[in-house]
């Protein structure tokens, strides 16, 4: 069974097809390949046992023995939710494209690129090929920010290179630490995980990973990149960038630094939960002061990785269980609220919230765009009945034993989260529509469907959170430590 | 027959969903997705599903009465060790309330049938109102913190849209936002007391809670802290000191929607506390500041209420008053004196605001100097206003009177002072409504009211019916034997209690009311007037403290973000651009140049080498 490499090669080597296809298909051929990834996918969670804790479906190729760099896939409970996610986000990115966009046979094969080899970085259970898929997915991005993006779409693109490469130098200089320390020589997870290092090398190494995985994320204060690259991105790019890669420095984050530093974490623990909390508040106070509904969204999103640092320092088996629900949750929100804010671009030109008024109007306006946008905000409030709540109750609940300041405060930013959308909401949809500007164009029902169902997943698994928590609870509930004895004996390795 | 009522019983739980189905089946009309009907398809959808939600609940009513509390756990989410499970508690007290509720529910959407039926986003009112009545009842029912809260929250939510109902309008926006962020302030930190207290306490049902309250041992900072925490988020809800601007305001929404929050909504977070009552007997801080602040809110606000000249303030006032003294009576654990206020409250509560909603459908202006003389053109609204404050009022002899007799039986071994409270809340009420009954339906004729004609059936059929319900509630009390028989009532609480309506109403109707818009010439009497008009000036208050600061700091962190950390950003890259740019220079091809580079560096170096060795 090849089904994990499908999902890294089936887009990738999709993406040469669209690319060297005659004729305008691009866009038809690149949806085609990204619903047959979807389908992949649940073929996926047809084979995944949510009863074992380790990985499953694995794959394991030799391929340079030297550098002890094997092509070895494996997936359990906390890549599962990211992979699926990044399977219904690619699409839905690939969906709202814009129809005349400029070399389609560039742009689409780029995107599918991008969705393969995140899917890549999920399912890679080798440090080397982690980190190699962890830079090759730059390549598309940085082209996808510099050639469709906004007026400073040079400034952004460039900034955005940098700042990862040298995230990536970090994370590469602490994997070969690692290799070397553990005085094994090897890069594969699960015999790393067998060989815990000496405390005060794990806190070097974990503070590189911590520096490198931080920029990604990002994290106060590595995070300028992102607002710049977020306003220059096209709408698909923003709903990719945000929606699955910065998960890929929360991922790294708990799979690597916590599962492989796990003296130094507890050390560390304190510390980080206090850069949460600084990370909360910093995102949501900077994002009250935005008049850019784009540049809102994306301060929101530094609070919201907040939470997941937060749960990630306590490390209890609720607040891990909280950090996969919040990377989910997060995902799909931030995913929505860009879409809906692309939609409003696009028919009134501007994003600036000193500008736009009583969007909400049920005949010049975009009431349905606006019902939605309502629906987005609220969730990412932290109001209850959808995901958003789920998620940041799980954090809370999970971390208040070990941090009881530190959650208190950041529960203050999701009162301040509600402050800033409910800004945006009055400005923009309440109100009255300003006379001048006539008739806006309809919403077209392709606009209208990927917020429409990524707001339905919201609601359903708000309401249903077990959906999602019983695919990842087994893997999470146990330490990766306790999980090296156990992986002895089964029989995929 | 009773197999049909033991399955209804257990199917109690489909009661709030009628209600958010409703909602969801008319959402296509309410997006403006389906405009060739009209949007009465929806309006009739909800109506059916509120109906529904009556009868099943009656039934239940009926069935629990003369049963012992069943309960209904519904397990939610299981994550590693925490199981999260809901319980539902199915008692005559809960079903009751959940009866109230869908009954005042049905009226008030059979009243915006006609109030609203000329606006054009009346389906997205109804179905606002379809969930605002799921989360009452689902509130009514549930005997779980984690689901109170939650449900509190979308009551938050929904309050919210039905008061930005007309978005267009600049003070309805306001209102909106405030009414969502002052309760968001109280559910956040609700928030804060629910995750505490349920992982102290390993559970978040109220059954563990008072289970675990009984033997709890905490340092006194953070009972302190707990208890203030989980009684911040009632405070919000029943717009009590400090959290109550929003209530006044959001007399900007619809009239249909005030008549739920102003007699069920408000009553939600008394509720809750009610329910968290013996756990909050652990925390002596909380029940001080409740009492503290139930005692600051109904006298101010009773204060307040006097100085309005808008009809809908003027009563929103008089609610928060209510609400307060439900919150002393909680704060001094007399829960059953809580409850029955409650009652008597939502019945005249509503009943007042149904008739205010036809006063003002029919004159098209809410402010009391442009009213008068509608008594004789408008019998069935004078007579629901006149039933209604006298349902409120400690005068003899309907809900308000048993209500508060009751309160004063309880106070008066406990706390004699409280006693004072009641009374001047009474008396003050009584002034009140006085003055409102003479301003609106006394007196001569004004422009806008000379040709008022009553209102029409959708409006009338369900303000009579609750005029009939407000009349007959007190029957109702006494057949369950839940009133006091006369001979016990004793004739000094009596006395007392109708003496102070009295006072209040003869008070009231010997002020000199004047329409035209004069000021008092004394500075004293200004001040005093603007103080309680612009209700102690909180709000300018609170955006020169609370507002102010969270601006600023995010001006501040904003300022820090694009200047000191990005400016740094760039100031990196400027100078190693800048750094190659400058070195470019050095290549200029002298072979000379480079040997004499190379010989200094390797000069230095040796010099390095020699300087550690």
């Amino acid at each position: 069974m090849l089904i994990l490499s499908g999902l890294v090669w089936l887009p990738s080597l999709g993406a040469l097809v669209v690319a060297l296809w005659p004729g305008a298909h691009a866009r038809s051929l690149a949806l085609g390949i990204a619903g047959l990834n979807l389908l992949l996918t649940i073929l996926v969670l047809e084979h995944f046992d949510p009863g074992l804790a380790g990985m499953q479906i694995s794959e394991q190729w030799a391929w340079i023995d030297a550098l002890d760099l094997t092509y070895h896939l494996g997936i359990d409970g906390l890549s599962l939710p990211l992979v699926i996610l990044n399977s219904c986000l690619g699409c839905i990115a690939i969906y709202s494209s814009d129809r005349e966009i400029p070399r389609p046979r560039l742009y689409y094969p780029l995107l599918l690129s991008l969705m393969g080899f995140v899917a890549g970085a999920f399912l890679a259970q080798n440090l080397l090929l982690f980190f190699l898929f962890y830079e090759l997915e730059l390549i598309p991005l940085y082209l996808l920010i510099a050639i469709w993006g906004g007026e400073r779409r040079g400034y952004a693109a460039m900034k955005f290179l940098i700042y990862t490469a040298v995230s990536g130098v970090l994370v590469l200089a602490a994997f070969l630490g690692l290799a070397w320390l553990s005085g094994t020589g090897s890069f594969t997870y699960a015999v790393l995980l067998k060989h815990p290092l000496p405390l005060a090398a794990q806190l070097v190494l974990l503070s590189l990973l911590l520096v490198g995985f931080g920029i990604k994320i990002p994290l106060v204060p590595f995070h300028t990149w992102l607002p710049d690259a977020h306003v220059e991105a096209s709408t698909p790019v923003s709903v990719l960038l945000a929606g699955v890669l910065l998960k890929l420095g929360t991922y790294g984050l708990m799979r690597f630094g916590w599962g492989l530093f796990g003296d130094a974490w507890r050390v560390v623990a304190p510390g980080l939960a206090l850069w949460a909390v600084v990370g909360v508040l910093y995102g949501s106070l900077t994002a009250i002061a935005q008049t850019d509904m784009k540049k809102m969204v994306a301060y929101s999103s530094i609070g919201h990785m907040g939470y997941i640092l937060l749960a990630l320092a306590a490390a209890t088996p609720v607040s891990l269980i909280g950090t996969v629900f919040q990377m989910v949750s997060h995902g799909l929100i931030s995913a929505q609220l860009f879409l809906l804010v692309g939609v409003v671009y696009q028919k009134t030109g501007t994003r600036d919230l000193g500008v736009l008024r009583g969007l909400l109007n049920p005949e010049r306006g975009l009431p349905i765009v606006g019902s939605l946008m309502v629906l987005g905000v609220m969730a990412s409030a932290g109001i209850p009945g959808m995901a958003g709540f789920v998620s940041e109750f799980l954090v809370f609940r999970g971390s208040i034993a070990q941090f009881p300041w530190q959650t208190i405060l950041c529960i203050l930013g999701t009162g301040l989260t509600s402050v800033y959308f409910l800004l945006l909401i009055n400005r923009a949809f309440f109100g009255r529509l300003p006379q001048n500007w006539g008739v806006l164009p309809e919403s077209t029902w392709s606009e209208r469907i990927p917020a429409l169902i990524l707001g339905l997943i919201i609601v359903i698994l708000g309401v249903q959170p077990g959906l999602l928590v019983h695919w990842s609870e087994a893997t999470l509930v146990l330490p990766p430590a306790a999980l090296s004895t156990l992986s002895s004996f089964s029989p995929w390795l | 027959m009773v197999v049909m009522a033991q399955f209804l019983l257990h199917g109690s739980w489909w009661i709030p969903l009628y209600g958010v189905l409703g909602a969801c089946l008319a959402l296509p009309w309410s997006l403006g997705l389906i405009r060739r009907s009209g949007p009465r398809p929806a309006a009739y959808i909800n109506l059916l599903a509120t109906v529904l939600a009556v009868v099943h609940g009656s039934i239940v009513f009926r069935t629990t009465w003369s049963q012992e509390p069943q309960y209904l756990v519904f397990h939610w989410l299981r994550a590693a060790d925490l199981d999260l499970s809901f319980v539902l508690d199915i008692s005559s007290v809960s079903t009751g309330a959940m009866e109230l509720v869908t009954i005042l529910s049905l009226l008030a959407q059979v009243f915006a049938l006609g109030y609203l039926e000329k606006d054009w986003g009346m389906a997205r009112f109804f179905s606002l109102m379809g969930f605002f009545e799921g989360a009452m009842s689902g509130l009514a029912l549930s005997d779980s913190l984690l689901l109170s809260y939650a449900l509190l929250e979308i009551l938050t939510l929904s309050t919210y849209l039905l008061v930005g109902f007309w978005y267009a309008q600049p003070m309805v926006v306001t209102a909106a936002r405030d009414a969502f962020l002052t309760k968001r302030i109280g559910d956040v930190l609700l928030l804060m007391g629910v995750i505490s207290l349920g992982t102290l306490a390993g559970s978040f049902n109220f059954p563990d809670l008072y289970e675990w309250a009984e033997t709890a041992q905490l340092p006194p900072i953070v009972t302190a802290l707990l208890g203030l925490a989980l009684i911040a988020g009632p405070t919000g809800k029943c717009a009590q000191v400090p959290l109550h601007l929003w209530l006044d305001e959001a007399m900007e929404g619809p009239n249909p929607a005030s008549i739920l929050r102003n007699s069920v909504v408000v009553a939600c977070g008394a509720y809750v506390l009610i329910k968290l009552q013996p756990v909050l007997v652990i925390f002596p801080v909380a029940s001080t500041t409740l009492t503290v602040l139930g005692t600051l809110t109904a006298v101010g606000a009773c204060l307040v209420a006097m100085a309005q000249i808008d009809i809908k303030r003027a009563l929103a006032h008089s609610t928060s008053a209510y609400l307060g003294l439900v919150f002393i009576a909680i704060g001094s654990q007399w829960t059953g004196f809580a409850l029955l206020l409650l009652f008597a409250h939502a019945l005249a509560k509503a009943l007042l605001f149904m008739s205010v909603g036809a006063v003002i459908y029919t004159t098209n202006t809410q402010t009391l100097t442009e009213m008068g003389g509608l008594g004789r053109r408008m019998p069935a609204t004078t007579i629901a206003f006149l039933v209604g404050s006298i349902g409120l009022e400690g005068v003899l002899p309907l809900g308000g009177f048993w209500a508060l007799h009751l309160g004063l039986n309880d106070f008066w071994g406990s706390a004699p002072w409280l006693v004072g409270v009641v009374l001047l809340v009474n008396c003050l009420t009584a002034l009140n409504l006085t003055r409102v009954f003479r301003l609106v339906f006394l007196g001569d004729p004004q422009v806008k009211t000379r040709r008022a004609p009553e209102v029409g059936w959708p409006m009338a059929v369900p303000m009579v019916s609750l005029t009939v319900l407000t009349l007959t509630g007190p029957l109702v009390l006494s057949s369950l034997n839940l009133l006091p028989a006369w001979q016990d009532l004793g004739w000094q609480m009596t006395g007392l209690l109708i003496g102070s309506g009295l006072l209040g109403c003869l008070l009231g109707s010997l002020v000199v009311l004047t329409r035209t818009w004069s000021r008092p010439v004394q500075w004293t009497w200004k001040f005093l007037q603007d103080l309680l008009a612009y209700d102690f000036y909180v709000d300018r208050l609170y955006r020169l403290t609370v507002v102010a600061a969270v601006g600023s700091l995010s001006r501040l962190t904003s300022w820090l973000d694009r200047q000191v950390l990005d400016g740094v950003v760039n100031l990196m890259a400027l100078v190693s651009l800048g750094g190659g740019e400058s070195l470019r220079y050095t290549s200029s091809g002298q072979s000379q140049f480079y040997l004499l580079t190379i010989l200094l560096g390797v000069g230095l170096l040796g010099l390095g080498v020699l300087w550690y060795w």
